[in-house]
Protein backbone atom coordinates (compact mmCIF):
# COMPACT_ATOMS: atom_id res chain seq x y z
CA UNK A 1 0.00 0.00 0.00
CA UNK A 2 1.25 3.20 -0.95
CA UNK A 3 2.89 4.95 2.64
CA UNK A 4 1.17 8.21 2.13
CA UNK A 5 -2.17 6.40 1.59
CA UNK A 6 -1.30 4.24 5.02
CA UNK A 7 -0.66 7.36 7.19
CA UNK A 8 -3.62 8.93 5.46
CA UNK A 9 -5.62 6.28 7.01
CA UNK A 10 -4.15 6.45 10.50
CA UNK A 11 -4.54 9.60 10.51
CA UNK A 12 -8.42 9.73 9.78
CA UNK A 13 -8.24 6.80 12.80
CA UNK A 14 -6.66 9.43 15.26
CA UNK A 15 -8.84 12.11 14.04
CA UNK A 16 -11.81 10.06 14.83
CA UNK A 17 -10.33 8.82 18.43
CA UNK A 18 -9.80 12.72 18.95
CA UNK A 19 -13.49 13.39 17.82
CA UNK A 20 -14.96 10.68 20.22
CA UNK A 21 -13.19 11.72 23.14
CA UNK A 22 -14.61 14.80 23.26
CA UNK A 23 -18.16 13.49 23.45
CA UNK A 24 -19.49 14.06 26.98
CA UNK A 25 -20.82 10.68 26.90
CA UNK A 26 -17.83 8.64 25.82
CA UNK A 27 -15.56 11.09 28.53
CA UNK A 28 -17.91 9.81 31.32
CA UNK A 29 -17.97 6.27 30.15
CA UNK A 30 -14.24 6.37 30.03
CA UNK A 31 -13.87 8.20 33.17
CA UNK A 32 -16.10 5.95 34.80
CA UNK A 33 -14.19 2.96 33.53
CA UNK A 34 -10.82 3.98 34.85
CA UNK A 35 -9.49 5.96 31.79
CA UNK A 36 -8.62 9.22 31.38
CA UNK A 37 -9.94 10.70 28.51
CA UNK A 38 -8.48 14.15 28.59
CA UNK A 39 -4.92 13.01 29.02
CA UNK A 40 -5.27 10.45 25.86
CA UNK A 41 -7.03 13.48 23.94
CA UNK A 42 -3.62 15.59 24.45
CA UNK A 43 -1.57 12.64 23.63
CA UNK A 44 -3.46 11.68 20.18
CA UNK A 45 -3.25 15.30 19.24
CA UNK A 46 0.47 15.37 20.12
CA UNK A 47 1.13 12.14 18.03
CA UNK A 48 -1.25 13.39 15.36
CA UNK A 49 0.66 16.11 14.46
CA UNK A 50 4.18 13.99 14.57
CA UNK A 51 2.52 11.33 11.63
CA UNK A 52 0.90 14.55 9.88
CA UNK A 53 4.33 16.26 9.70
CA UNK A 54 4.98 13.11 7.90
CA UNK A 55 2.92 13.24 5.06
CA UNK A 56 3.55 15.13 1.82
CA UNK A 57 2.23 18.59 1.71
CA UNK A 58 0.19 18.07 -1.29
CA UNK A 59 -1.70 15.19 0.61
CA UNK A 60 -2.05 16.64 3.89
CA UNK A 61 -3.91 19.83 2.23
CA UNK A 62 -6.41 17.66 0.28
CA UNK A 63 -7.15 15.41 3.36
CA UNK A 64 -7.52 18.95 5.88
CA UNK A 65 -9.63 19.79 3.00
CA UNK A 66 -12.31 17.07 2.50
CA UNK A 67 -12.43 16.26 6.03
CA UNK A 68 -13.33 20.14 6.72
CA UNK A 69 -15.74 20.04 4.10
CA UNK A 70 -17.25 16.59 4.74
CA UNK A 71 -16.03 15.47 8.45
CA UNK A 72 -14.56 12.09 6.56
CA UNK A 73 -11.70 12.61 4.16
CA UNK A 74 -10.81 9.04 3.53
CA UNK A 75 -13.04 6.40 2.59
CA UNK A 76 -13.35 2.54 1.81
CA UNK A 77 -14.28 1.41 -1.94
CA UNK A 78 -16.65 -1.38 -1.39
CA UNK A 79 -18.38 -3.45 -4.56
CA UNK A 80 -17.17 -0.53 -6.59
CA UNK A 81 -19.03 2.11 -4.91
CA UNK A 82 -17.27 5.19 -2.79
CA UNK A 83 -18.28 4.52 0.61
CA UNK A 84 -18.54 8.39 0.57
CA UNK A 85 -20.99 9.33 -2.01
CA UNK A 86 -22.23 5.84 -3.01
CA UNK A 87 -21.07 6.38 -6.57
CA UNK A 88 -19.66 3.71 -8.97
CA UNK A 89 -16.10 3.83 -9.48
CA UNK A 90 -14.69 3.75 -13.01
CA UNK A 91 -14.00 0.42 -13.75
CA UNK A 92 -9.93 0.68 -14.73
CA UNK A 93 -9.91 2.15 -11.39
CA UNK A 94 -11.33 -0.60 -9.64
CA UNK A 95 -9.65 -3.53 -11.59
CA UNK A 96 -6.06 -2.33 -11.42
CA UNK A 97 -4.22 -5.30 -8.88
CA UNK A 98 -1.97 -2.59 -7.44
CA UNK A 99 -4.51 0.15 -6.99
CA UNK A 100 -3.94 0.99 -3.90
CA UNK A 101 -0.17 1.40 -4.76
CA UNK A 102 -1.09 5.09 -5.69
CA UNK A 103 -3.57 7.71 -4.12
CA UNK A 104 -7.11 7.26 -5.91
CA UNK A 105 -10.00 10.19 -5.23
CA UNK A 106 -13.46 9.66 -6.12
CA UNK A 107 -13.91 11.13 -9.39
CA UNK A 108 -17.79 12.04 -7.88
CA UNK A 109 -17.01 13.89 -4.20
CA UNK A 110 -13.50 13.64 -4.64
CA UNK A 111 -12.58 11.76 -0.83
CA UNK A 112 -9.69 9.66 -0.93
CA UNK A 113 -10.37 5.92 -1.32
CA UNK A 114 -8.47 2.86 -0.18
CA UNK A 115 -9.53 -0.67 -1.38
CA UNK A 116 -10.01 -2.89 1.72
CA UNK A 117 -9.74 -6.20 0.01
CA UNK B 1 -26.94 -6.19 22.71
CA UNK B 2 -26.09 -9.80 21.01
CA UNK B 3 -22.82 -9.57 19.60
CA UNK B 4 -20.44 -12.49 18.30
CA UNK B 5 -17.00 -12.20 19.66
CA UNK B 6 -13.71 -14.42 18.97
CA UNK B 7 -11.75 -16.02 21.28
CA UNK B 8 -8.22 -17.10 22.01
CA UNK B 9 -8.76 -19.40 25.24
CA UNK B 10 -5.10 -19.32 26.29
CA UNK B 11 -2.76 -16.74 24.54
CA UNK B 12 0.64 -17.18 24.13
CA UNK B 13 1.66 -13.47 23.92
CA UNK B 14 2.77 -12.13 26.59
CA UNK B 15 3.24 -8.52 25.87
CA UNK B 16 0.70 -5.92 24.96
CA UNK B 17 1.90 -5.64 20.98
CA UNK B 18 1.86 -9.16 20.12
CA UNK B 19 -1.29 -10.00 22.09
CA UNK B 20 -3.32 -7.63 20.28
CA UNK B 21 -2.17 -8.62 16.99
CA UNK B 22 -2.88 -12.26 18.12
CA UNK B 23 -6.11 -11.39 18.56
CA UNK B 24 -6.32 -9.25 15.50
CA UNK B 25 -5.02 -12.55 13.89
CA UNK B 26 -8.63 -14.60 14.19
CA UNK B 27 -10.53 -11.82 13.10
CA UNK B 28 -12.08 -11.95 9.14
CA UNK B 29 -9.81 -9.50 8.32
CA UNK B 30 -7.21 -9.08 5.18
CA UNK B 31 -3.44 -9.01 6.53
CA UNK B 32 -2.91 -5.42 5.72
CA UNK B 33 -6.02 -4.29 7.52
CA UNK B 34 -4.69 -5.73 10.51
CA UNK B 35 -1.84 -3.94 10.00
CA UNK B 36 -3.23 -0.59 9.97
CA UNK B 37 -5.69 -1.82 12.77
CA UNK B 38 -2.65 -3.29 14.79
CA UNK B 39 -1.09 0.77 14.43
CA UNK B 40 -4.56 2.23 15.26
CA UNK B 41 -4.75 0.16 18.83
CA UNK B 42 -1.48 0.84 19.55
CA UNK B 43 -1.88 4.44 19.37
CA UNK B 44 -4.36 4.74 21.43
CA UNK B 45 -2.27 2.70 23.86
CA UNK B 46 0.27 5.26 23.90
CA UNK B 47 -2.00 8.12 24.41
CA UNK B 48 -3.33 6.15 27.89
CA UNK B 49 -3.25 2.72 28.85
CA UNK B 50 -6.49 1.05 28.79
CA UNK B 51 -6.31 -1.20 31.88
CA UNK B 52 -10.24 -0.95 32.95
CA UNK B 53 -9.79 -3.26 35.97
CA UNK B 54 -7.06 -5.06 37.75
CA UNK B 55 -6.13 -7.63 34.90
CA UNK B 56 -8.77 -6.92 32.58
CA UNK B 57 -7.54 -4.58 29.61
CA UNK B 58 -10.12 -2.90 26.50
CA UNK B 59 -7.70 -2.18 23.66
CA UNK B 60 -10.62 -0.35 21.38
CA UNK B 61 -10.68 2.16 18.78
CA UNK B 62 -13.55 3.41 16.24
CA UNK B 63 -12.03 2.46 12.37
CA UNK B 64 -12.60 3.14 9.11
CA UNK B 65 -10.88 0.03 8.44
CA UNK B 66 -13.76 -2.22 9.52
CA UNK B 67 -17.64 -2.27 8.49
CA UNK B 68 -18.94 -3.99 11.55
CA UNK B 69 -18.05 -4.79 14.90
CA UNK B 70 -15.22 -6.45 15.66
CA UNK B 71 -14.62 -8.45 19.10
CA UNK B 72 -12.01 -10.45 20.19
CA UNK B 73 -11.21 -12.20 23.73
CA UNK B 74 -7.75 -13.34 25.15
CA UNK B 75 -7.24 -14.79 28.12
CA UNK B 76 -3.94 -15.48 29.76
CA UNK B 77 -3.15 -17.60 32.97
CA UNK B 78 0.63 -16.25 33.11
CA UNK B 79 -0.46 -12.58 32.28
CA UNK B 80 0.54 -10.17 29.53
CA UNK B 81 2.52 -7.27 30.68
CA UNK B 82 0.28 -4.54 29.88
CA UNK B 83 1.94 -0.32 30.76
CA UNK B 84 3.66 -2.37 33.53
CA UNK B 85 0.76 -4.03 35.13
CA UNK B 86 -0.37 -8.10 34.13
CA UNK B 87 -3.44 -8.43 32.42
CA UNK B 88 -5.35 -12.06 32.52
CA UNK B 89 -8.42 -10.76 30.15
CA UNK B 90 -7.98 -9.27 27.14
CA UNK B 91 -11.03 -7.77 25.24
CA UNK B 92 -10.41 -6.64 21.99
CA UNK B 93 -13.01 -3.84 19.67
CA UNK B 94 -13.08 -1.91 17.17
CA UNK B 95 -16.00 -0.36 16.08
CA UNK B 96 -17.09 1.15 12.42
CA UNK B 97 -16.96 4.63 11.22
CA UNK B 98 -20.78 5.49 11.04
CA UNK B 99 -23.17 8.25 9.77
CA UNK B 100 -24.41 7.94 13.44
CA UNK B 101 -21.62 8.69 15.08
CA UNK B 102 -19.90 6.88 18.25
CA UNK B 103 -23.24 5.78 19.99
CA UNK B 104 -22.78 2.48 19.40
CA UNK B 105 -19.72 2.54 20.17
CA UNK B 106 -20.26 3.93 23.81
CA UNK B 107 -23.20 1.40 24.07
CA UNK B 108 -20.97 -1.52 23.50
CA UNK B 109 -18.45 0.08 25.86
CA UNK B 110 -20.86 0.30 28.50
CA UNK B 111 -22.46 -3.24 27.76
CA UNK B 112 -18.98 -4.88 28.62
CA UNK B 113 -18.50 -1.97 31.79
CA UNK B 114 -21.76 -3.21 33.23
CA UNK B 115 -21.01 -7.18 32.45
CA UNK B 116 -17.76 -6.83 34.61
CA UNK B 117 -19.10 -4.66 37.24
CA UNK B 118 -21.82 -7.36 37.74
CA UNK B 119 -19.67 -10.22 37.02
CA UNK B 120 -16.29 -9.19 39.08
CA UNK B 121 -13.55 -9.86 38.08
CA UNK B 122 -13.82 -13.60 39.46
CA UNK B 123 -16.37 -14.22 37.20
CA UNK B 124 -14.14 -12.97 34.21
CA UNK B 125 -10.88 -14.79 34.91
CA UNK B 126 -12.50 -17.67 36.18
CA UNK B 127 -14.57 -18.59 33.62
CA UNK B 128 -13.82 -21.85 32.63
CA UNK B 129 -14.90 -22.13 28.54
CA UNK B 130 -14.44 -19.76 26.07
CA UNK B 131 -18.15 -19.87 25.93
CA UNK B 132 -18.47 -19.10 29.64
CA UNK B 133 -16.20 -16.28 29.17
CA UNK B 134 -18.26 -14.90 26.28
CA UNK B 135 -21.08 -15.62 28.33
CA UNK B 136 -19.91 -13.56 31.06
CA UNK B 137 -19.32 -10.82 28.56
CA UNK B 138 -22.61 -10.85 27.09
CA UNK B 139 -21.46 -12.11 24.18
CA UNK B 140 -22.28 -15.23 21.64
CA UNK B 141 -19.05 -16.88 20.27
CA UNK B 142 -18.22 -17.13 16.85
CA UNK B 143 -17.43 -20.58 15.76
Amino acid sequence: MNHDLEKLISLHDIDVMIDDLKHADIMEQEESMGLSPDHARAELARIREELASGIRKRWLSLYQQLAGHYGNAVVPAVRDRCCGCLTRLPTAMCSDPDRNEEIHTCPTCGRIIYWAD
Amino acid sequence: MERRCRCVWKLSSTDRKAAVRELLDTLPLADKTKDLLTRALETREQAGPTVIRTGISLPHCRSLLVDDFQIAVGRSVKGVEWHGQKVNVVILMISPVTPGGPQQHMELMKHIATRIRDSGLKGITGAGTPEKLAGVLGFELED
